[in-house]
């Protein structure tokens, strides 16, 4: 058989290839989830590698779950393959005490730390040193079309009740033009439909946990938010809830398809951009419901942010890259390109002291509002031994709340009634924990 | 006919293929199966104490598991019915003479070049999205309320995208047999006045039997380990009704980063593999010999 | 059995099969147009064929956010270079299990296939581990190695299945004609083999160009194929639909055309000794 040759062949192919790829300067390997944002850093990135041109800089573009499975089996272990990474206030505390992050304490002055908002800089500081650059941060609110509202003869207060958000779905919902009275979360996961459930129970006076780690799905609270939330859904939302996450929800809302919607703060900037949104004059903005009664609204704070996994090779060029995407620069390089509007919102307290900000951005307001108002130190109404508004912040906690998620989208789904989903959960969420040894 | 010398010879041909697969199969069998007796968290690294079965008894018991178990064979005999008789038939429809014949089917084998990505994210999107999708489309036209395919019926669902991409392999091979077969076999057949259905049954089925092995056999190969399909869509739910062992496997592994319980979960789904896989063996073992 | 048939019936069985072979094709058509629509159009309902503005600016945009060509060059490397590999380790042992079989080549041939039913998943953790030692993450040879060991036990299966059908009495009569081994093999059995070896390697080819696992899990950016290009389309922020269609046309094309292209080599090697 004439195998040297075919050997040879494949050799001179690889080979080929192996020079095609070679690089001068210092790569960058930069993980980073496909939200709009990040799109947007990438396509102005050429401005950073302009001021450094010894550094180049690579994208591995993933969707948030796909993102997150490879970015932790990589830093768990130690597989060095990104030297930039894109993650969440959940995250950052939990792999901060691995010593997996390198701190971020030499940060040049002219980055000015102390202007990052008090409530996202301690959510990714570990005993006073901040481990990951927030990009952009979140609470959550109710985004709604004023025109339909109008329409339906309602009007939605600042600060809604459960109630007030019920009675608005029903005038809203008019399925026979596609539209919903209200779009919600309901994909499974930890970080999408278990995100709003939980800010959501929390509103209710729920909780996770009590003060011994025992799972509260059996409780009232729990009991009464799952009825809600189902029957706002079933009678209100849009066919396929139970698939729709972030992402569908906000692809429904710019067409015009949700009369309402409860979700991240960030989401503004994209459903008053007129390039993509149909409704970007006609919404309206009002703070995360709470229940009659109970002095809660979510607790929701989120932000994704730029951190950099101690297996780098390349430390300085990586906190230098750090460094530029969650600058003050960084903000007024997308002002110039894209405007004010779309500058990364929810990070820094001098974007929300800019005049021209505050009169591009009709949501700034009620966005810095929602986010001074989150205690995710203090979730619940009742006492605690967790941290985290709409999660849990402890390592088990993304198992226990995929696998919640999963229930609760299949009660969404129609395979089970809100009393099995939450019993469901109970068993679920107590085997886990025993498992895990916080109870016996 | 084989002396000695050409045996030792053909051995030594075989043995880096038979290395290669050994050493493939063994080193992270051997891994796998340490890491299925350690407490072995990603997300909590220590000192990963052995803990005996308990990683076992743990994915055992995990309600979850059996779901999985009758998915995986629902989704693998889901297919392999769809394919094999959908198969059969589009092949004799191909086989007939028609107008146009290289390009219907060039047509009916393009599913198979796709990327299981691609052809997951196409048909989630573009075809069973409830608002968006094609046929929420249609069934408003015809003035039917949208069915939410991927959350009212997840598995069926994925069933039918999965048969979409194996349909086309499925018939080329069952046309190719059919092309094979003796065509005055058949006519001597209808002369004796045996109507349609009784020559497919007796001498069209019989010469097939081997190229359904072997669509069979291939196929289970690949049905088995069907993932992309399942995390593109429906990430195994609602709830655990789309989750096959794969996917499992996945979900304790690498959402919940519990590799001990993952690899535990991997030495059960590679050992019922086998079972399957001795199972057909057999079977297309004496079908190949014969 | 093409056999003559009324002309009614043959336009009734062609219809017939056309509006089939559509009905099949139609959603790699229905992609490939929508990446041609803006997203709004992608979007429209009811939704339009072809009666649209037709643009090919989802192609730049996809082409400015990802570079498409990289990914397109790692794929081909990726998937002909393991399938090179595998043909080359492949080839000798299906030759010796047609030609010198004995008592465990069956076995043996049937071992090696199960090996391919070991869920993947089961074992990336070790697999990645290892990798990570010996400095193959996110490298092309290591992407090689794995699709080239996935895929070994297809390919020795479909050489096997067609070298058996190569008469051994060809190589006795060459013999006892005075051919001297290496012109049996470059005169006989090569002509022989080849069709059936060209068809290993397109459907390998389109194996490796089509598996979603491994590319993704053990890639970031240098070695990253088209699996890996278009899993950055799968639910991002906003209108998509325009967008993901022009991605998935550019991940599938290549292979779509090249399959198209060699159908009847393809199609003989498909039916893994199937037919006899």
């Amino acid at each position: 058989m004439n195998m040297r040759a075919v050997l040879g062949a494949a050799t001179a192919l690889t080979a080929v290839g192996l020079t095609a790829a070679a690089q001068d300067a210092t790569t960058l390997t930069i993980a980073t989830v496909n939200n709009g944002d990040m799109i947007r850093m990438q396509a102005l990135s050429d401005n950073f590698t302009e001021q450094n041109p010894d550094i180049a800089l690579e994208w591995v573009t993933l969707e948030e779950n796909v993102l997150r499975q490879r970015v932790t089996q990589d830093i768990a272990t130690g597989g060095g393959q990104f030297d930039v990474m894109t993650i969440g206030t959940y995250e950052v505390p939990i792999w901060a005490a691995q010593d997996w992050l390198l701190p971020l304490d030499d940060l040049p002055a002219d980055y000015d730390v102390d202007d990052l908002l008090p409530a996202i800089r301690s959510a990714l500081s570990v005993d006073g040193t901040l481990y990951a650059a927030p990009f952009y941060g979140e609470s959550a609110m109710v985004m709604y079309r004023t025109d339909v509202a109008e329409q339906a003869g309602v009007e939605i207060p600042d600060e809604p009740t459960w109630s007030d958000i019920k009675a608005a779905a029903e005038a809203m919902h008019d399925p026979d033009n596609e539209v919903y009275g209200i779009c919600l979360r309901g994909k499974p996961g930890w970080g999408e439909n278990m995100g709003f459930i939980t800010a959501m129970a929390n509103s209710y006076g729920a909780s996770w946990f009590d003060m011994e780690w025992q799972p509260q799905f059996d409780s009232e609270p729990w009991q009464a938010a799952m009825n809600d939330y189902l029957e706002l859904m079933n009678n209100y939302g849009p066919p396929g809830a139970s698939s729709n996450g972030f992402n569908e929800n906000l692809a429904l809302f710019q067409q015009g398809r949700c009369g309402m919607w409860i979700d991240a703060t960030v989401a503004a900037s994209f459903v008053t951009d007129p390039d993509d949104s149909t409704v970007a004059d006609s919404v309206g903005y009002a703070t995360f419901p709470s229940r009659e009664g109970v002095d809660n609204r979510g607790n929701w704070l989120w932000a994704w942010s730029l951190a950099v996994p101690s297996s780098t090779d390349a430390e300085d060029a990586a906190k230098r890259f750090v460094a530029w995407a969650t600058s003050k620069d960084y903000t007024t390089l997308v002002a110039q390109e894209e405007g004010w509007r779309a500058a990364p919102p929810g990070t820094r307290t001098s974007l929300y002291q800019n005049q021209e900000y505050q009169a591009a951005a009709p949501f700034a307001e009620m966005t810095l509002k929602a986010m001074q108002a989150a205690t995710p130190e203090n979730p619940s109404v009742d006492e605690v031994p967790y941290t985290g508004g709409q999660f849990v912040a402890i390592p088990e906690f993304q198992g226990i709340g995929t696998a919640v998620g999963q229930t609760f989208s299949a009660a969404l789904a129609g395979q089970m009634d809100a009393e099995q989903a939450l019993q469901t959960a109970q068993q679920l969420t107590q085997r886990e924990m025993q498992r895990a040894g916080y109870i016996d | 006919m084989a002396t000695q010398h050409s045996r030792s010879a053909a051995r030594l041909m075989i043995s880096p293929a038979v290395i290669l697969l050994l050493g493939w199969m063994l080193i992270p069998l051997a891994l796998t199966l340490y890491f299925s007796f350690l407490r072995y968290n990603l997300l909590m690294p220590g000192t990963n104490p052995f803990v005996g079965l308990e990683n076992y008894s743990y994915f055992l018991s995990d309600p979850a598991f059996t779901a999985a178990m009758v998915n995986t064979l629902l989704l693998v005999g889901g297919v392999l019915v769809i394919t094999v008789v959908g198969g059969i038939l589009l092949a004799l429809l191909l086989d007939q003479d028609i107008w146009g014949q290289g390009v219907v089917r060039i047509l009916v084998i393009a599913p198979f070049f796709v990327m299981p990505t691609v052809s997951a994210l196409v048909w989630k999107n573009m075809f069973m999205n409830p608002v968006n999708g094609l046929f929420a489309h249609l069934a408003e036209f015809l003035g039917l309320s949208a069915f939410d395919f991927l959350s009212q019926a997840p598995l069926a669902s994925i069933i039918g995208i999965v048969s979409w991409q194996w349909l086309p392999f499925a018939t080329l091979i069952l046309l190719t047999a059919m092309q094979s077969l003796d065509s005055e076999q058949l006519e001597a057949a209808e002369m004796d006045g045996a109507g349609p259905l009784s020559r497919f049954w007796f001498i069209m089925l019989p010469h097939l039997a081997r190229a359904i092995t072997v669509v069979v056999l291939i196929q289970t190969i690949f049905l088995l380990s069907v993932f992309a399909e399942i995390l593109v869509t429906t990430n195994g739910g609602p709830g655990t009704a789309s989750t096959n062992l794969t996917y499992l496997v996945y979900a304790e592994s690498l959402l919940r980063f519990d590799v001990g319980t993952g690899s535990a979960g991997g030495v059960v789904a590679i050992i019922l593999a086998n079972i399957v896989a001795i199972f057909l063996m057999r079977m297309i073992g004496k079908n190949l010999d014969a | 059995m093409a056999r003559a048939a009324s002309p009614r019936r043959r336009a009734a069985i062609s219809v017939l099969a056309w509006i089939v072979a559509l009905l099949i094709f139609f959603p790699i058509l229905w992609t490939v147009l929508t990446s041609f629509k803006t997203e709004a159009e992608a979007v429209a309902d009811p939704p339009s064929f072809v009666a649209f503005d037709w643009t090919l600016e989802n192609y730049f945009v996809v082409q400015e956010r990802s570079d498409y060509f990289r990914h397109f060059w790692n794929s081909v490397v990726i998937s002909i270079g393991s399938t090179i590999i595998g043909l080359a380790i492949a080839v000798p042992a299906a030759w010796a299990m047609a030609f010198v079989p004995g008592k465990q080549t069956k076995n043996v041939l049937m071992w090696m296939l199960s090996t391919k039913m070991l869920p993947p998943v089961g074992v990336l953790v070790p697999i990645y581990l290892i990798f990570r030692d010996v400095g193959l993450l996110d490298t092309r040879v290591g992407l090689v190695i794995v699709l080239t060991l996935i895929n070994l036990p297809i390919i020795v299966w479909m050489l096997y299945t067609y070298f058996r059908e190569i008469p051994g009495d060809i190589l006795e009569a060459a013999r006892m004609d005075g051919a001297n081994l290496r012109s049996e093999v470059l005169y006989v059995l090569l002509p022989m083999a080849l069709p059936g070896i060209a068809s290993t390697f397109l459907l390998n080819v389109i194996l490796a160009w089509n598996e979603a696992f491994w590319t993704l899990n053990l890639t970031a950016a240098n070695s990253a194929p088209l699996t890996a290009f278009i899993a950055s389309y799968s639910s991002p922020e906003g209108l998509f639909y325009a967008k993901l269609s022009a991605a998935s046309t550019m991940a599938i094309a290549p292979i779509l055309i090249l399959g198209w292209f060699s159908q009847k080599q393809l199609v003989r090697g498909l039916t893994f000794g199937a037919v006899k």
